[in-house]
């Protein structure tokens, strides 16, 4: 991936806040807010939850931007956080398995908009049946490959990231990755083919 | 060098389809040339890109409004109190307060002295009158407080005035209070 030389690096930009710019930390959002928003989804099964948290995130991050060690990558120390505050929430919590359609305060149902290409009566059955697989492949696998897939595919975080988020030589995370996405293909083969 | 067996290819289609910027341009060139030649790399090449695709696919849309309610909600952190800006203010007002203290007050006391024991002698001084003013004004305000009081208890007709005002005012609160918690909470 190729960098823009205009865009300024997350480092550069905490250093911007910590200087008092607080205008951008909005920049770090827009760059993390759909990476940090999936990933929780994913984790928590819940659109709500998952805004709720990453929102949490940020702010908790914010309150200790000082704390950040420029050695380390910034989207590192993010996920980190979301991590445990995900895994937090979780064992708070016993999750029961939740639709993609939810009931607002009115008792409405109002299904999360989940961005494709297909469109009409057919195409929204096939994005809602899409969205349940992934969320059931997922639920499926196994949590120690669940995580370093959902770290890999949904916080795009690159593999020596992962590696020094867990705490695992990089080999291992290749090859838990690996084994993952195979899992993950077998579980999904319904809509790789289609 | 060895050359790599299938299972490795498979590895490395993986990491191609992962995007993985570790795969050498040479080990990219040598997975092309297996994978043209072996029709099991070729299904798996395709079936990990509609992984891929499907997993891209199915990502949620973030709330149009999410930043804004970030930025919103942020607090003030510990460190921005503690950054060099937020006491430059007052930190300046302090120095140039000094700086007039010394040449108005250190003027006059500078034939005692060198100038400068003369200026923060007056400096002192200062503080010691706003002591002073600040301890007297206090002492007013509780001697205000207990003319007050004198008065409300004075009589029964004061005193009673005086309840149904409190009464009053705690029913404007509660109110207000239960108006706030009634109200829709934006989220």
């Amino acid at each position: 991936m190729t960098r823009d030389a205009e865009m300024p690096t997350d480092e550069e930009l905490v250093a911007a806040v910590l200087k008092g710019d607080r205008e951008r930390f909005g920049d770090l959002i827009d760059r993390y807010q759909g990476r940090l928003v999936n990933y929780l989804f994913r984790l928590l099964r819940n659109a709500d939850d998952a805004h709720d948290m990453a929102q949490e995130v940020f702010v908790k991050v914010y309150q200790v931007l000082d704390r950040f060690d420029p050695q380390y990558r910034f989207s590192t120390w993010l996920f980190r956080v979301a991590q445990n505050a995900a895994i937090d929430q979780i064992r708070r919590r016993r999750l029961k398995l939740v639709s993609l359609h939810q009931e607002d305060e009115g008792g409405e149902t109002r299904d999360w908009d989940l961005p494709s290409g297909d469109r009409g009566p057919y195409g929204e059955l096939r994005n809602r049946e899409r969205g349940d697989a992934i969320q059931e492949a997922i639920d499926g696998l196994p949590w120690e490959y669940r995580e370093l897939i959902l770290l890999r595919h949904m916080a795009e975080l690159a593999y020596e990231e992962i590696a020094r988020l867990k705490g695992m030589p990089l080999g291992t995370v290749k090859n838990k990755l690996f084994r993952g996405r195979q899992m993950l293909k077998d579980k999904l083969r319904d809509f790789v083919t289609d | 060098m060895k050359k790599p067996d299938h299972d490795t290819f498979r590895e490395w289609l993986q990491l191609e389809t992962a995007g993985d910027t570790d795969l050498s341009p040479e080990r990219r060139e040598s997975l092309a040339s297996h994978v043209a030649e072996c029709p099991e790399c070729q299904a798996e090449r395709r079936d990990l890109a509609h992984v891929s695709q499907v997993l891209a696919r199915g990502r949620l849309a973030v709330r149009a409004d999410f930043r804004q309610s970030v930025i919103e909600a942020l607090p003030a952190a510990g460190w921005e109190s503690r950054h060099p800006r937020t006491w430059r203010f007052p930190g300046s007002v302090a120095v140039l307060f000094g700086l007039v203290a010394a040449a108005f007050f250190g003027r006059g006391t500078a034939a005692s002295g060198s100038p400068i024991w003369g200026a923060l002698l007056a400096i002192a001084s200062f503080f010691r009158a706003t002591l002073v003013a600040g301890l007297g004004l206090m002492q007013a305000s509780w001697k205000g407080l207990g003319l007050v009081c004198g008065e409300i208890f004075s009589s029964w007709p004061a005193l009673a005035a005086f309840a149904v005002l409190v009464i009053c005012l705690n029913l404007l609160l509660l109110s207000l209070v239960r108006r706030r918690a009634a109200a829709p909470s934006r989220h």
